[in-house]
């Protein structure tokens, strides 16, 4: 065996030179002839991307320029810009946009701030780590839709819980909070579910991050006199300040496209008061037939989140150029 | 570099090229309508949406009666039966449509008939089925004008129902209120008698379904007869009055915050049996929900709470539609045909759903006493705006019927605003 392909090996490996394509060693300048095969690698996850995302992305854009039909005989109408400029002039989409800028002051700082914390706790040599780790995971991986119906249980005005604490236990009130029937007190309902569902999922990418924190660093600050906190701040904080702002734009896009708590907890009443972004956009669409106006406000809320990423990073990204 | 970039280009134009292609399409919208037989062998399958309930026993006398007797009747055929909660539904044949994935019937909610008649869905029956005169003549014709939409019938009435006072009569008399109040005046004189966090009214929304038998009562309206403005009539002073006591009771907390969308209080129809609300409207299936959760409690029954317009109360219920695109509408009209025979309809009566067919008065009472209430009841009830651009105008009712009950506007301003909305979408048609 050994002497055969040792015999066989001079045959292969002296490639005759117009067949540059087969990549050997010290080949890194060369380029492969054949310029589709890496495309045809590519491909079937290009194919997928194509139909689930690259198609409907275009359609839904060459609809919001429509006065959409639903049917497909039926003639659609060409209106230009006006279902963007109805957008603009819009108090109710304006309104949304706000109430998914309250909620996203109200999760994101809280779940960064709380993940990290946890992840730190967690990233110590405690009893019972795993455990843990699994316990603040499982909130993420459960459905949507059920953790939203049982949230809406739990800020029930007369039967539920949160209120039969602050009256029956704590005596803070006598009268319930109706929670799901005012403004401010319902995205604080649906900001909490925001905060319980997303804790998980950061603290695991923080736990990740703080594992590639170098033991040598921690080490060296303790030489130096630092104490925990100081490691903290000069230590670990510089040390994960890419998944720092990974997680924090990731959490400012989810904000802006919070839907299923919503809808199930409020379904963006009263009069629309606790709209959001999605919800209206999913009402005009499925309620309404009006898919070219759904389709406009999805393109500008992609443009501000756009906006609003690009800005993260110049500002967040920026500083770890300076740390480096 | 730049030829590699070549292939997604081409894709991204084939894309766009594509989608550009089969915009707009012909104006053509309906096909001419096949004329349908009476009395033809059928065969084959069918694939029937409803929204049946699960709670009570709609489903069961649908799937383990109807249904088993219809195939017995046609050996060979089969009618597959798809239950779509009633809050999906709309959304659901919406969706349907656009994807051309409708089934061949469905039980659809009186008020989603225009629309649907307009996208060009449906199946005119009066032009397809040729007994349809026979089986229109049997309805009441409150019902019978949901099918309605320019001149032609795009269904027939299912099942109706309508709203009647439920009370607690233990819950009126700890209260101090020795019998039901019977006009809106009593109710208000009574109101302040509850107390301590219980109720004498519930209403689960301020949606029309749930508002307009107060403004009906009242001797208001939401539009004119011929449904093609509301201002005048929607912000008119009995209008306005009618809501007007509704906001006041709120405000003095005499009914609970349900009114402004339900996500919060106790449902309705458990707060009237275990006594928090002493009286809510509601239909004739809250009798079987109800003894299915509470069966140690018994509703009573009362007209609608009268006033100037008398006791006026909202039609309800669902019609039975056959779609354009169904590749079976002999067996479709078949099944339609039996849905409303006497036998689908006792069936049916004995779940909760009141038939629409006048000849069936006397059997419905007899199969429930507490259907009476309602029969008298839909005497004068009358049916929502029939008008395709319904679930708009509901949207924007009850966001500015919202508006009043917080307190953000006057009832004046947020009917004047709900009007001067809603005017232009009936102008459309």
């Amino acid at each position: 065996m050994a002497i055969d392909s040792v015999s066989a090996t001079p045959a292969v490996a002296a490639p005759a030179p117009s067949r540059p394509c087969k990549p050997g060693r010290g080949g890194a300048s060369r380029r492969p002839s054949h310029w589709w095969v890496p495309w045809a690698f590519a491909a079937p996850g290009l194919i997928l991307f194509a139909m689930t995302t690259g198609y409907p992305l275009i359609r839904s854009l060459q609809i919001s320029f429509y006065k959409w039909s639903v049917l497909p005989t039926q003639a659609s109408t060409f209106i230009g810009a006006d279902n963007y400029l109805r957008a603009l002039g819009d108090a109710q989409f304006w309104t949304s946009l706000a109430n998914a800028g309250v909620y996203l002051l109200m999760t994101v700082p809280a779940t960064v701030a709380i993940g990290l914390f946890f992840a730190i706790l967690l990233h110590a040599k405690i009893p019972g780590r795993t455990t843990f780790r699994v316990l603040f995971y499982i909130p993420v991986v459960t459905s949507w839709v059920v953790v939203s119906l049982l949230f809406k249980f739990l800020f029930t005005t007369d039967d539920g819980a949160i209120n039969w604490f602050l009256t029956d236990f704590l005596h803070v009130t006598q009268q319930g909070v109706p929670w799901l029937e005012q403004r401010w007190t319902a995205l604080i309902a649906v900001s909490v579910l925001g905060v319980w569902k997303n804790l998980g999922w950061c603290l695991v990418v923080f736990l990740a991050a703080l594992g590639g924190v170098g033991e040598e660093l921690y080490e060296a600050a303790s030489l130096d006199g630092a104490n925990a906190w100081h490691k903290f701040v000069n230590v670990t904080l510089p040390g994960i300040r890419g998944t720092l702002l990974f997680v924090t734009v990731l959490q400012v896009i989810g904000a802006f496209n919070v839907f299923p708590s919503v809808l199930l907890m409020t379904n963006g009443g009263p009069a629309g008061s606790t709209e959001v972004p999605l919800t209206y956009m999913y009402k005009q669409a499925f309620s309404f037939l009006d898919f070219g106006y759904g389709s406009a406000m999805s393109f500008i809320l992609a443009i501000f989140i756009f906006v609003v990423s690009y800005l993260q990073f110049k500002f967040l990204g920026e500083k770890k150029e300076m740390v480096k | 570099m730049k030829r590699t970039f070549a292939l997604p280009v081409v894709a991204l134009a084939a894309i766009t090229g594509l989608a550009a292609c089969d915009t707009g399409g012909g104006g053509a919208q309906s096909a001419p309508v096949q004329k349908l037989s009476t009395g033809a062998a059928v065969s084959g399958e069918i694939t029937f949406w409803h929204a049946y309930s699960a709670a009570g026993s709609e489903i069961k006398a649908l799937e383990k009666t109807i249904i088993p007797n219809f195939e017995k009747l046609h050996p060979g055929v089969k009618i597959k039966p798809v239950q779509v909660p009633d809050a999906d539904m709309h959304q659901k044949l919406v969706t349907a449509s656009a994807a051309g994935s409708l089934p061949d019937v469905i039980r659809v909610d009186i008020v989603t008939v225009p629309e649907l008649a307009k996208i060009g869905v449906l199946t005119p029956l009066d032009e397809a089925m040729p007994d349809f005169q026979d089986w229109a003549k049997k309805m009441y014709p409150g019902p019978l004008a949901t099918n309605k939409y320019k001149d032609k019938y795009w269904g027939l009435p299912l099942d109706t129902n309508t709203k009647v006072v439920l009370y607690n009569q233990d819950a009126l008399k700890s209260a101090g209120i020795s019998s039901v109040p019977k006009t809106l005046e009593e109710l208000k004189a009574n109101a302040g008698k509850a107390g301590g966090g219980k109720f004498i009214l519930a209403e689960g929304g301020s949606a029309a379904w749930q508002m307009l038998p107060y403004i009906w009562s009242n001797g208001g309206d939401m539009t004119d007869p011929g449904v093609t403005k509301a201002s005048g009539y929607l912000n008119g002073p009995k209008s306005v009055a009618a809501l007007q006591m509704l906001v006041d009771m709120y405000g003095q907390k005499t009914i609970p915050g349900n009114v402004l969308g339900g996500s919060g209080g106790t449902p309705t129809a458990d707060g009237l049996a275990k006594g928090t609300y002493a009286s809510i409207v509601d239909g004739p299936w809250t009798f079987p929900n109800l003894a299915t959760s509470y069966p140690k409690f018994q509703a009573q029954t009362s007209p609608m709470y009268s006033g100037e317009g008398g006791s006026v109360s909202v039609v309800g219920g669902e019609d039975i539609v056959m779609t354009q695109q169904s590749k079976n509408k002999e067996l479709a009209a078949e099944f339609i045909r039996y849905m409303l025979s006497p036998d689908a309809q006792k069936a049916m009566g004995h779940a909760g759903q009141l038939s629409a067919e006048a000849d069936m008065a006397s059997e419905m009472s007899a199969v429930e006493p507490y259907y009476a209430a309602y029969l008298e009841q839909l005497k004068t009830a009358k049916p929502r705006p029939a008008t395709p651009q319904w679930a708009k105008i509901d949207d924007i009712f009850t966001k500015q019927a919202q508006l009043a009950f917080q307190g953000k506007q006057t009832v004046q301003q947020a009917m004047d605003a709900a009007a001067a909305q809603i005017d232009p979408l009936l102008a459309q048609g």
